[in-house]
Parts: C-alpha cells; structure tokens; sequence
C-alpha cells in the first residue's frame, strides 16, 4: 500500500514542478539508463543520492525516501538470492543489483510523485500517442482511488453477510476473499459502460482530430535543465 | 411508542478519523433502545454513514467506544457482530454475487453454520416476506432495481438480526417503491426489530420514526422525536436540512398569525381540518388559531 | 420546437418488447420538462434518444418521427450531437474522466474541434459562472457530490447545448444540495433558453422549478402538462407532496386559493392571502371600519 502512495502525485509549486514535464522524463530515464549502465557500486549510490538530491528540490524528499525504504525488502532479496544463486563470488556483484533495483524504483517514482496524470498525457500526446491511449493512462489514474473504494465497500458489504475476512486461518480467509471477484467484476463492467457512455455524451470518438487546451511548451529554464542533465551525464561517465 | 428500556447500542465519546486524515465523527454520544426506530439524518458529510458503520464494526474507533448489546465492537469482527445487527447498504450491487436468488439469500445463513433444513425454511420465509419467492431460480442481476433493493433486505432479515440499519433507504426510489419500503419499515417494527435509518428524506422520516438525531459536521446536534427535532428551524438550518413541506408551511402561516404555536401537523388530512378551522374562525370575526 | 418526437417506439436489441411505445413528445426553448414514472417505465431509455446513445450506444430498433436540434438520431452518430444536447448523468463519478476541474471543463470543447482562445475563454466563464474558480486544479476524488455534480453540468454547459437532459441528477444528492443543482438548471432555462428535460423522483424537491411535467407508464406518456394539474390526475403513480395534497383539501372545502408556484412557501403565502380576505370580508360584513 505504501508504494502505491508512492506513486501517487500531489501538486506542489516548485522548480521541479514548474519545469516541462519531458525535462522530468529526460531526467528520470537517464537516471535508470545510467543505473543499467554502469556496474560499480559508488556509482549507483551515486544516483540515488541525486534522485533524493532532486527529491529535495521538489520537497519531496521524505516521500521518496519512504519509496526507498519500501523497496528495501525486494531490494535485499535481490541481493540474496544472487548472492547464493548467481554466477562468481564475492558481495560485489549481488549489492550492485541490489542497489540498481532501488536506483530504478527512485528514479521512476521521482517522476509520477512530480507529473499529474494530465501533464503525463501531455507529454505521451506530444511523443505522438493519440489521444484514446493517453486518455486510458489518465483515466487509469482517475479511477483507482474509486476503485479502492470500490473494493472497500464490496467486502464491507460481504462481511456484513457474515463473510468472515478478520479471523481464521490463512488459506480460509483466501477463499473467503474470492468472492469479492463477482459483485466487483459486475460493478466495475457497469461503471466503465456508464463511463464510455458519458464520454460518448460528450463528444468524444469524433473522426475528427480534437484540438488541444494546453500544449508543452518548453521554456528557457528547461533548456538550461537539459544542459544541466547533460553535463552531469558527462561528468558521470568520465568519474 | 418508545421503549426507553434496554439500551441495544451504546456509543461513548465515539471519535474516528479516516485514513486520509478526515475526522469524521469528533465526539459522538447516542443510545439506541431496544424496538424503538430510529433516523439519523443530516446532510452528506455530516457524519451519519460513518456513525453506523461503527454498529457492526466495519469502522472501529479512532477513540471513544460502541458497545453492541454490551460487546465493545473493537473486540469483535464485522462477521461476528452482523449476526446482531443486520446492515442493508445503499447500493444494492456492491453485493450481488450469487447464481440464483436464493442462493444470495442463503448467504449470510451459511456464513453463520445454520444446518440446511433452517436455511431453507428461512429463505423461504424472507423471500416471501419481499415478494421474491418467485424469481429464487433467477439471477438477482436479472432483477430490477426495486426487486435488487428488496433481495439485500431479504437476505438480512433471512438470519433474523435483532437491530436492522438501512443506509439510505429510499434514495432513488420511485413513489411506489418508497411506500413498499414504508410498510417494511412497520413490519420490522411489528417484528420486535431495532431499525435505524440514515436518511434525508425528511418527509419519509416524519410517518414512521420514533427518535430523530440529527447530526451536522460530525458532532449529534440533537435527539428527540420529531415533533421536537423537524420543527425546530434553527436546528434545522444548523444541519443544513429541509423541514417537511408542511412545516415549512404551518411556520410561515404562524408568523401571519394564522396558526398558534403547538405541535405541527406534518401529513395534510391532518393539518386541513384544523387550518379549515382557523381560517373560518377568522372570517367570523373570532380570533384565529387553534 | 427544439424537439419533435411522433409516435417514437424502441425495443432493445433481441427482445420482444418494447419498452417505449408510441411516444409523442414536443419541447420548446426555455421549458423544464419534468419527467417522472415508476421504475422501469422507460424514461431513460427516452432520455438517451435525444442524444443518439439510443440507437447507437445500445442498438435495438428505434421506429418513429424524431427530430432533435434538426437532426434524426438514426441518421447522425452521438458525436454530432454533442454540441447540441448536453447529457448530465446520475452518478457524476462516472461522468468525470480527468484528475483536474480545468481539464474537465476543456474536453468537450476539445472534441468539438474549438481553438484554443475559444476554449480558454469558454472554461474561465465556466470557473466562475459555476463557482469552481477556487476548485480549477482540484481532482473529482477531492471534490463533494454537489460540487461533483456542479462540475458535470459545468462541463457539458460549456459546450453551448440547446438541450439539456438530466437522468437523476440529484439521486445522490442531499435536498439541500439537489435544490441547489436543479435551480441551477431552472437559471439556464430562463437566462440562456436551453431546454431541460430532467428525470427526478423526488417530486418536493423538483416540482418548483417545472414549467411542464410529463408522466410515463409502461413506455407510454400517460400525461402532459401543468405541474399542479398532471400531479392532481396522476398522485396514484407519483406520488403527491404534502403541500399540493393541503391545497386540494382546502379547496375542496371551499376556500378559493390562487398558487403561483408548487412549493410550500407559495402555497403558505396563497393561505395568508386568502385569509386576508376573508378576514377584510368579514370585518366589513360586522360593519366595523377599516
């Protein structure tokens, strides 16, 4: 559940914030690319300490250090399972796996925790997604809280009916949790037919091209942005 | 017809904060007596629904206590208090999952080890009672959505809960509908049931309840029957409420001296006669009111 | 006339029955049209004409003389419709689709194909006309059901519709809240000449606002007309609100009352004023001056 949370945006009015958000996708790809990239461990620890170093610029910082310590416990078992399975000896190798899962985790999430889902769809509509697919991205955002809440209120409703999902034994409460598949899969098939309806209500599956509100602009500040990345791409390799 | 004799549900100092941080209820004190029917009413936010998720546990306090025939309800677990208080949801469909209509209604019986013999026997009792003992071999996705609303009281009152509370009942339902829930509401009564009912409808409230609380921005803000609570208008505007329309009505005549202060007539066979009265009084020339 | 409907029939795709039969129905700018009946009697699946979702969303056979904004529903996809005939529904989380009030209010107007100045121009009056200024970034999950609701007839309001149809729009609404949502709609009505067709249950809180209402049993339209009047002729199937019922009786009894509006407030105020004259009659009667 925390790492959910993790991902999800909440507006804030900083540098980071204000830039274009193809300048925070510039900055998080690189991040994981150079994650991939290189194998030592300084520097992989390296990049986190500049995704919880952007964190802060974006008062984010104990946010993603939550995300971080979340992933620690897939993180350890990356490092244990390739420290007793994998190929050659030593700490060296398993612990800079270890650390580029958390590297990746930091770096993705640095993203979603910065972008609203309507700046996301932004940004997919200029790589030249049309305008269905970046509407399932933002919608899919929109409706997972309902979602949740969905699913909250089936298995109130069902415990209500004696349902027991408190007590017992593990594999009881398992199966006891498989019947919330029925009344949720009915409920959810019911909202996205009103969904589509309503988009349909609204003028949308026009052959036509719609026009756009608000477009990606970048400004000067996001190019000195990209200068900044790239030199910090640079002096990273040359390190 | 109020029995203040067994308190069923005891609620002390009840405060609860969502996980979001919202605090919903912030220091709610309320009994509910044994038989009596009760409506929670205020306007959405206010608190009701977050009230009553508390009497079978489906909330447990932030602070505070519900105590559930004596049982604290932190103790226990939402399917072991439903087997006392029966809960009917607003939304019939974030329930219906079985392949027949029996089915559904033997649901809750099975939950609770009931042997198959007082399953069927109760099924059958409670599909009768709502009028439903003709569609137990149908899907209950094939039902309308009045005979869906009468299929989850069914299946409650199948295993026979000593206190009922119906979320909203009425909303969204047509005219017929509404009487039909109406006479349920009196049959639960007749049955020696405990109902409470959260609502905002006002009129609906004003036939059949003994005990109003009206709630506002978490906190109860009054208790008492609604002659009392539904005519006080600054109560009432307090919770952001409409009075019942004859209310609205009798207060506005009042003021033109029309009517006298007493007990307001909320049904219009009842308030006819007596304006009949005042209105003649005044055109011969002797003092109007009652 | 904005809408022409002659002998409109409607079955769903693979039954035989027909849900809508016959239907003649005629609108005119500036008209509320309340649309009531029982459950199940079809007037959603009437709404959804107006706007094309019958016959394209659902399919099934639509039989009969429609004319919609000058346009046949069966010859025009729903798309062409939209900057016509806006369509609130009843669940306004259903009808949300963007995590931000602006966004909202944006997409119709994005669909319709309007540059960019047009629409920015459109969503600012939109902001303030509705209130949502302080709201614009806001996701619907933030937002309450009025606001929620608010914001959908926002949205389709942008978009300059002639027609506006409303299934339940205040179906999750407290009457408080609903009053406000459907004085909004009347305020449309009267200040822009829009059309409004809204499908309500609960009759105290709607009727005020209604220069016509329509009545369907059974796919057909059983009645048509006055408010105050259709409600007398059909209270069996609708139901009748307790202020309307007082005023039958006291005519009945012979008072001669004049009401302008079916609310009680109107209602009361028609009381005084008879009062006031019987009053005045009776002191000149007594001979007494003044």
């Amino acid at each position: 559940m925390e790492a959910l949370r993790a991902f999800r945006f909440k507006r804030e009015n900083t540098v980071i914030d204000r830039a274009d958000p193809r300048v925070r996708a510039l900055l998080s790809v690189s991040l994981a690319a150079l994650s991939l990239y290189v194998q030592s461990l300084e520097k992989q620890l390296l990049i986190i300490l500049t995704a919880l170093a952007v964190a802060a610029a974006a008062r984010r910082l104990k946010r993603l250090a939550g995300v971080i310590k979340a992933a620690l416990p897939l993180s350890a078992m990356i490092f244990a399972l390739n420290w007793l399975f994998g190929p050659g000896t030593g700490l060296v190798q398993p612990l800079v796996l270890a650390l580029r899962f958390l590297a990746l985790s930091a770096s993705l999430s640095l993203f979603f925790m910065t972008t609203s889902p309507d700046e996301l769809s932004l940004l997919l509509e200029s790589m030249r997604l049309p305008r269905e697919y970046s509407m399932l991205v933002t919608m899919s955002f929109r409706f997972v809280p309902t979602l949740a809440l969905d699913v909250e209120a089936v298995m109130h409703a069902l415990q209500s009916r004696g349902l027991e999902l408190e007590r017992g034994s593990i594999t009881r409460r398992v199966k006891n949790y498989l019947y919330l598949m029925v009344p949720l899969i009915v409920h959810e098939v019911r909202r996205s037919l009103m969904a589509a309806e309503a988009l349909e209500a609204r003028g949308f599956g026009s052959p036509r091209k719609p026009s756009r509100y608000r477009e990606l602009r970048a400004k000067t500040s996001d190019y000195l942005f990209i200068a900044l990345l790239a030199a910090y791409i640079v002096l990273f390799l040359a390190l | 017809m109020l029995h203040e004799g067994n308190v069923v549900v005891q609620v002390r100092d009840l405060y609860y904060t969502y996980p979001g941080g919202i605090e919903a209820l912030k220091g709610v004190d309320l009994e509910v007596y044994q038989g009596e029917v009760l409506a929670i009413m205020g306007e959405n936010g206010a608190g009701k629904t977050t009230l009553v998720k508390h009497f079978n546990g489906i909330l447990k306090p932030t602070r505070g206590q519900v105590l559930v025939k004596g049982i604290d309800t932190r103790h226990a677990s939402v399917a072991e208090l439903s087997r006392i208080v029966g809960f009917v949801f607003q939304n019939p469909d974030h329930q219906l999952f079985a392949d027949t209509v029996y089915e559904e209604v033997a649901f809750a019986l099975r939950n609770f080890g009931y042997p198959e013999h007082v399953i069927e026997s109760r099924v059958k009792w409670a599909l009768n009672l709502m009028d439903l003992w003709k569609y137990r071999t149908r899907s209950p996705f094939s039902l309308s959505v009045g005979e869906r609303k009468r299929l989850t009281i069914a299946s409650v009152l199948a295993y026979d809960p000593e206190i009922i509370v119906l979320d909203e009942p009425t909303a969204g339902q047509d005219h017929l509908q509404k009487e039909k829930i109406s006479e349920i509401i009196h049959l639960l009564r007749l049955m020696g049931k405990t109902v409470v009912i959260v609502t905002h409808d006002v009129e609906f409230v004003t036939e059949h309840v003994d005990r109003v609380a009206v709630m506002a921005r978490g906190k109860i803000l009054a208790v008492g029957p609604p002659q009392r609570v539904l005519c006080d208008p600054r109560l009432l505007r307090e919770a952001r409420l409409v009075a019942p329309q004859l209310v609205r009505l009798s207060l506005i005549l009042r003021r033109h001296g029309i009517l006298n202060e007493g007990e307001y007539e909320w049904r219009a066979d009842k308030l006819a006669p007596k304006l009949i009265k005042a209105l003649r009084g005044g055109a011969d020339g002797g003092s109007p009111g009652i | 006339m904005i809408v022409r409907m002659s002998r409109l029939s409607y079955r769903y795709p693979g039954s035989e029955d027909w849900v809508l039969k016959d239907v003649n129905f005629e609108a005119d700018a500036g008209e509320f049209v309340l649309l009531v009946g029982p459950s199940g009697c079809g007037k959603s699946t009437f709404a959804r004409v107006f706007n094309g979702l019958i016959p394209h969303f659902y399919g099934g056979e639509l039989v009969g003389e429609i004319e919609v904004c000058g346009m046949d529903p069966r010859e025009h996809p729903t798309y062409e419709f939209a900057e016509c005939v806006g369509f609130v529904f009843q669940n306004p989380e259903n009808q949300l689709f963007f995590t931000s009030v602006e966004r909202e209010l944006a997409f119709g107007l994005e669909n319709l194909g309007l540059p960019r100045e047009e629409i920015s121009r459109r969503v600012e009056q939109a902001l303030r006309e509705y209130q949502l200024a302080e709201l614009r970034d806001r996701s619907p999950y933030e937002l309450s059901g009025g606001q929620q609701q608010r914001l959908a007839i926002a949205s389709v309001m942008v978009m300059q519709p002639k027609i506006l149809v409303l299934d339940e729009p205040t179906a999750n609404l407290d009457p408080f809240t609903a009053v406000r949502v459907l004085a909004l709609v009347r305020r449309k009505t009267i200040e822009e000449g829009v059309a409004a067709i809204v499908i309500e249950h609960r009759l105290e809180v709607a009727l005020p606002f209604a220069t016509r209402m329509v009545v369907m049993v059974n796919g057909q339209i059983v009645d048509d007309g006055n408010p105050a009047e259709v409600i007398a002729r059909q209270k069996h199937v609708v139901g009748r609100p307790q202020a309307l019922e007082l005023v039958e009786r006291l005519i009945q009894a012979g008072l001669s009352l004049e009401v302008e509006k079916p609310s009680p407030e109107h209602i009361a105020l028609s009381i005084v004023r008879a009062y006031k004259v019987g009053e005045h009659a009776a002191r000149r009667k007594r001979g007494s001056p003044g």
